[in-house]
């Protein structure tokens, strides 16, 4: 369809009081030949939204350019169904935080020029842009695979087949149920939260196996997971016969390991009495029936557990494994149930019972159960065949002795997924991998495994998006994500299995994930042009890329999450979207009128992260801050869609300086695409060479981070610069 | 964001807080029609009021702009504001919802030009600094609400100078007739996100807040150090407007405790050890004490307890204080207690000391209007097949990955029970 | 030493209030609480911890519990409820029963001589002579010197007609019904040890 564009300018908020509408059209109508152009007093109206629909439906207008207030306001109004759509951001960007004192004709001249400028900009950009074309393939699968048929698993695959989807179900051992089916009860999760609950892992069982739509592969293994969501093939190894499924999207729900006990501290024993066991042997033993102790078989009365056994240490697991006080508490209960004398004690160093899970802490005490406060010292035999275990007793200061029959270790949970630390060297071409040692055995050019996050889990980085993981439409769930207990993994699957379904209802409609949900454009690229330099397929954050045998890259576009990295990382400026471009944002640059040399008004071009840096630009406005008139901002999906050649082609247009506004980058890092300022930032750090070769000073380009409640800092990031700039002569290319 | 049809399977979110937010956003990302309630006059609840997220030390409006974007850009969401649910009846897949939707006197003309707030000369109390400053009595909430509609305070509304400011509104969108209206809503599930409230610290006599002027709570602490906040995140003290080197925090004010809120509030260890970083990162020379009884860093929290730990400018002492005085000369807060690590006991003077108030869920006293809802002893409600799927702090005291976590599980929960209603 | 739970039990079930011990988190409110906290050999929230660590001769012959004097503000403070005042009377007089109270402790000495005696002989409290039954608890020479010692407090005390500088002669009105009560309560008492034994 042709594409036809019209542009709108409205005149409330001050716009028409302050601004040279009248020349504003001109310039959209003259120098940008749009062919409807119009203005309006109060545009986002009823009856200004009714002057564009009309000539949507009677004059053939397709194409929107809204130059009024911000891209953030009155999206609702604006959603008038047009394919293509800038807004020009006059109000924010232009009128806020360009105030003129009365008479002050400069003033007026360069505010007019800058909102000239925007205009231009957003003509420009609707021109570059095409609709794009949702990504469609015929082999898009809804079904899901589900790894691991423990309690998380077994939740998520109940739940996606009752929410109507099929599932595949892939468990490595021979039964389904996991570590849960060797426990003998769990911990509270309804009021009064003072009594174990019944094992729900039979139930969930026999539950998986009675429903028809998820198909159970047990004693299997994944030897390969290629393609992407809604496509994805799973090469599943059972007995050694291979057979593949397709599915649009994975949860993995391995579970955890247990901490080695034997790599346990000496003076926790483990190892000198056959009485020193577990928490999960002591699980099995409760499960089988009767509390003894091992050594002899007979009752054991008198427990202590140890809590954080080799954990929270620097030589063992650094972290908390989050369920084990409320586990050990359920335990204690245990021995109480089976001796009404029992003697339980639990050696701590902070009660961590979190929540309603106070109240099963107290029913242990009004059980009897003796908290103590330390850490186990020596374990030695005691009298008549029990134990004897010195502890370090941190209320009583002191050293002090429990003779008991059973000392309970409570070790921590190990991660049981493959994790590569995404900061360390790419793992391709390291040689052969063993598959066997991988879960999911990724077919990806990135490696494998799943990134980590710590730890040796493949846990989001996000606070506020925890299912995030760098590889679209495989959502971790349960203790495979990060260490928690067993009503917790039950949720955690509950909503990966959301996720999951959420991922292959928006594959097929082409749809992008968070963050950019529901965005149809996806990248391409010019195979000619290419020179298989690989940064594409190295550093797409998302490992979106896979390369051919030449090294070209192969793009997945239901794996991206079209923040365009690859874009930004293209030398050969040959990978772009249908709606955001190379050409697109360079074109933009270049549409920007450059004031003479003598005219001594610089030009600075501001690339904003339109994530946090851009919003906290408009609390700016809000707060009616002066703004230096010589920056003109363009927006940018992520700082990793910021290519070098914008920069270079700044340059040499004649800006006298670039700003980068990118987020927080490193380890608390606050990039929506993980990586796209830190790229940012490598690649700005090789543009000195083209300030050299263009003879320019290096400082002429700076990147800033740029918080979303910054707006207060705003100001003096952007006139110090903009000072900065103007302490330099001015740019020597404005001649050309 | 847009008005959608109520149709069976529409699924109504109570609560426009992070958690049911997400809820939302979640469902509609499936493909639901989703509508949105939300008591207050904007979305963004509890999260929008603190300055940073522990352990990240970033800012909460970061992620809510990533979810107002995906509303914005979202058809299938409907937010309505102001709007409180009254009663609820019908069955899963199909209920019936009535809703109380309070008048705004500003309507969706609005175009936040911010004229009638920069006019308008009364100021009221302001809910959102929690009695900190004082706000325009028309407004926006804070910087980054959304709706970024203004709206006006309804006690307000009847005076003169509200009369006055229908003139400076220059779009007309300053309504003073707007009355209180009632929506049927037909939907077919109901997700229950009504987040908590802070604990009233009040009640915890021997700690001397609203007595004292240097006692202060976290969460207005969080007001303090915001960039927003009443001193433009200075950390300074009420009383005389003193930088605050020698800080103390207070864990378990008003948790754990079967006088005020008898379970752990889960977050307050972890959320002072982040404010303990507020006061270190503004003055370098400052000292902080944080009084606990255990500290709950739950899982990988682990390293940002490790982190905090490495300062060794912030003390810790295994004790629950008994009571805070004040010097009435300089007004200084003297925190009394015994170390149980050592038996000793002690008497510290400090610039501030900061209640860790625990979280009462709003349930415990806003019920679900709705028949066969089971709420524990505190007040939150227990998901066990009634007519509303709590998430978030609804259910349980929880932080806030958490709580996008069981606001997700809770859209698919929402999905099969409103899929109950399909064909009919 | 060892933890043991054997005396824990007995305290349980022996003391008064005593079962509540076990419900102690060791928060240390009830130690900042006390009035006379620091003059404390052992705080409650120690003896506490001590019973459930079977230290029955450190906590018997403890001359804590004979330090309160019952202000109730860690009753009203302690997060778990434990009526800390109750218990530790009942510790006390555990350890009195147990014949574990170490006599030489003041108030031991002065509640269970000194004001039993003046109480049960009239049916009340006679001021004056109890407490020159308390400062000649030590002999004539340190009865003097207390007695000097604090005669501005007691001149002030008269003088607000707080003590009453007149012994209490005679029996108060039902001291036969007093005398019952008493007899009662003795009767009861050892009705219980029995039990117990």
């Amino acid at each position: 369809m042709e594409k036809k564009i019209g542009c709108y300018i409205c005149k409330g908020c001050g716009i028409g009081d302050n601004l040279d509408v009248g020349a504003l059209e001109s310039v959209a109508r003259k120098d940008q030949k749009i062919p409807v152009v119009r203005n309006h007093e109060f545009l986002c109206g009823s009856e200004g939204l009714e002057l564009i629909r009309k000539d949507m439906e009677s004059e053939g207008v397709n194409a929107l350019v809204i130059a009024g207030c911000s891209p953030r306001a009155k999206v609702d109004e604006f959603r008038l169904g047009a394919a293509l759509m800038d807004r020009v951001n006059l109000r924010e960007q232009v009128l806020w935080v360009q105030p003129v004192a009365e008479g002050d004709d400069t003033a007026e001249e360069d505010r007019q020029m800058a909102a000239v400028d925007y205009l231009a900009m957003g003509c420009v950009k609707v021109k570059k842009m095409d609709a794009p074309i949702p990504f469609e393939d015929p082999g898009f699968s809804k079904d899901i695979l589900v790894v691991g048929g423990g309690v998380a698993g077994l939740t998520a695959a109940k739940n996606i087949a009752d929410t109507g989807y099929k599932v595949v179900l892939v468990e490595k051992s021979d039964d389904l149920g996991g570590m849960l089916s060797r426990m003998h009860k769990v911990s509270p999760t309804k009021p009064p939260y003072k009594d174990p609950e019944e094992n729900p892992i039979a139930g969930l069982i026999a539950a998986v196996k009675g429903n028809g739509a998820i198909k159970i592969h047990t004693g299997a293994t994944i030897k390969k997971t290629a393609g992407a969501p809604g496509l994805f093939d799973i090469t599943i190894v059972k007995g050694g016969k291979e057979s593949t499924e397709r599915v649009g999207a994975i949860v993995v729900a391995t579970g955890f390991g247990l901490y080695d006990a034997g790599k346990l501290p000496a003076q926790l024993g483990h190892g000198s009495s056959p009485d020193v066991i577990t928490s999960l042997q002591f699980e099995e033993m409760a499960k089988a029936g009767k509390i003894v102790r091992p050594s002899d078989g007979q009752p054991a009365k008198r427990v202590a557990f140890s809590l954080c056994a080799g954990q929270r240490s620097t030589e063992h697991l650094e972290y908390c494994s989050g369920a084990c006080c409320v586990y050990s508490l359920k335990q204690a209960l245990y021995v109480k149930e089976q001796y009404a004398d029992a003697s339980t004690y639990l050696i701590y160093q902070e009660v961590r019972t979190p929540g309603q899970m106070e109240d099963f802490y107290r029913k242990v005490q009004d059980e009897g159960g003796v908290f103590i406060k330390g850490d186990v010292t020596q374990v030695a035999k005691g009298a008549g065949g029990g134990l004897s275990v010195e502890v370090n007793d941190k209320l009583l200061r002191g050293k002090e002795k429990l003779e008991v029959d059973l000392l309970v270790l409570a070790v921590g949970m190990t991660p049981s997924l493959d994790t590569v630390d995404p900061n360390k060297a790419s793992p391709v071409g390291a040689g052969e991998f063993d598959y066997t040692k991988s879960v999911l055995n990724l077919d990806y050019r990135q490696g494998p495994s799943l990134p980590e996050l710590k730890w040796g889990f493949p846990d989001s980085h996000f606070i506020c998006f925890p299912y995030e993981t760098r590889r679209t439409g495989i959502y971790v769930a349960g203790p495979a994500r990060r260490p928690m207990g067993i009503a917790a993994s039950v949720s955690d699957a509950t909503g990966a299995a959301l996720k999951a379904i959420q991922v292959v209802e928006s594959v097929a409609r082409g749809a992008a994930v968070h963050p950019r949900a529901g965005d149809l454009s996806y990248p391409s690229f010019r195979k000619e042009g290419c020179t298989q330099c690989k940064r594409c397929t190295e550093e797409c954050p998302f490992g979106a890329i896979n390369e051919d045998d030449k090294g070209n890259p192969l793009f997945n576009p239901t794996r991206c999450r079209r923040c365009g990295t690859c874009m930004g990382a293209c030398p050969q400026k040959i990978i772009s979207f249908a709606n955001y471009s190379v050409d697109m944002i360079g074109s933009m640059l270049k549409e920007v009128e450059v004031p003479e040399e003598d005219e001594e008004k610089p030009r600075i071009l501001i690339f904003a992260c339109e994530n946090d840096a851009y919003p906290a630009m408009d609390q700016m406005a809000q707060n009616r801050a002066k703004i230096s008139p010589y920056v003109r901002v363009i927006p940018l999906r992520c700082m990793g869609s910021m290519n070098l050649v914008w920069v270079a082609d700044a340059m040499s247009s004649g800006y006298d300086g670039v700003l980068l506004m990118g987020c927080r980058h490193g380890d608390q890092y606050q990039c929506h695409n993980v990586r796209g300022s830190a790229l940012a930032e490598i690649r700005l750090s090789k543009v000195s060479e083209t300030l050299d070769r263009l003879q320019l000073e290096s400082a002429r380009v700076r990147m800033v981070e740029v918080n979303i409640m910054d707006a207060d800092k705003l100001p003096e990031v952007i006139n110090g610069f903009v000072d900065d700039i103007m302490e330099f002569d001015p740019n020597p290319y404005k001649a050309f | 964001m847009a008005d959608g049809k109520a149709t069976g399977q529409t699924i109504l979110v109570v609560g426009g807080g992070l958690t049911g937010l997400t809820a939302a956003v979640e469902s509609a990302e499936v493909g639901h029609h989703v509508i949105l309630l939300e008591k207050e006059p904007q979305l963004g609840g509890r999260v929008s009021q603190h300055n940073k997220y522990f352990p990240k030390l970033c800012s909460p409006s970061c992620g809510l702009e990533i979810n107002y974007q995906r509303i914005r850009n979202n058809p299938r969401i409907t937010v309505h504001t102001l709007a409180e649910v009254t009663k609820i009846e019908g069955q899963a897949g199909n209920y019936r919802v009535s809703v109380r939707k309070a008048p705004r006197f500003v309507s969706d003309k609005c175009t936040a030009c911010g004229d009638c707030s920069r006019a308008c000369s009364t100021e009221v109390e302001d809910p959102f600094n929690l009695g900190t400053a004082k706000a325009k009595a028309i407004r926006n909430a804070h910087a980054f609400a959304f709706p970024s509609h203004y709206f006006m305070d309804p006690g307000f509304a009847g005076s003169e100078e509200a009369r006055k400011l229908v003139e400076v509104c220059p779009v007309g969108a300053i309504e003073l007739d707007q009355q209180a209206e009632t929506l049927e809503l037909s939907v077919g599930s109901i997700v229950w996100a009504t987040g908590w409230k802070p604990y009233d610290a009040e009640k915890i006599r021997p700690y001397g807040f609203g007595r004292h002027a240097n006692v202060t709570t976290n969460m207005r602490f969080e007001r303090l150090a915001s960039p927003f906040g009443p001193t433009q995140g200075k950390l300074v003290r009420p009383s005389d407007g003193k930088e605050v080197r020698k800080v103390a925090f207070v864990q378990c004010a008003g948790s754990r405790d079967h006088n005020y809120l008898a379970f752990c509030s889960r977050i307050c260890c972890l959320a002072s050890m982040k404010q303990a970083t507020y006061v270190r990162e503004q003055y370098p020379d400052s000292e902080v004490t944080i009084y606990y009884i255990d500290l709950r860093a739950m899982d990988r929290y682990e390293a940002f307890l490790k982190k905090v730990e490495a300062d060794s400018q912030i003390r810790w002492t295994k004790s629950k204080p008994a009571r805070i005085d004040e010097d009435p000369a300089t007004k200084d807060p003297v925190v009394v207690g015994e170390d149980t690590l050592t038996g000793v006991r002690y008497a510290e003077r400090y610039d501030l000391v900061v209640l860790a108030t625990g979280m009462e869920p709003m349930s415990s006293s806003a019920k679900p209007p709705a028949d066969g809802v089971t709420q524990d002893a505190y007040g939150f409600v227990v998901n066990d097949g009634g007519p509303v799927i709590a998430c978030g702090c609804s259910a349980g005291p929880v932080d806030v990955a958490s709580s996008v976590q069981t606001g997700t599980a809770a859209a698919l929960k929402a999905i099969q029970t409103a899929l109950k209603a399909g064909g009919r | 030493m060892a933890y043991d739970l054997s005396f824990a039990r007995e305290v349980y079930k022996n003391s008064e209030m005593g079962h509540w011990i076990k419900m102690c988190m060791q928060c240390g409110v009830c130690a900042g609480s006390c009035p006379l906290g620091p003059h404390w050999e052992h705080s409650p929230r120690q003896l506490f911890q001590m019973v459930r660590a079977g230290k029955k001769e450190e906590v018997l012959k403890s001359s804590s519990m004979w330090m309160c004097t019952s202000c109730y503000n860690c009753i009203v403070r302690c997060p778990r409820h434990l009526p800390i005042t109750h218990i530790v009377h009942g510790l006390a007089r555990y350890a009195m029963e147990q014949g574990m109270a170490n006599p030489q402790q003041p108030t031991h000495r002065f509640a269970s001589k000194v004001f039993w005696e003046n109480i049960v002989a009239t049916g009340r409290v006679g001021e004056a002579g109890l407490t020159m039954k308390l400062y000649f608890l030590d002999g004539l020479g340190a009865g003097i010197r207390m007695g000097l010692e604090m005669k501005d407090v007691a001149l002030g005390m008269v003088k607000t007609g707080r003590l009453n500088p007149i012994p209490f002669r005679g029996k108060i009105k039902g001291y036969a019904g007093f005398q019952a009560m008493l007899q009662k309560a003795a009767a009861i008492e050892s009705k219980h040890k029995e039990a117990k034994a």
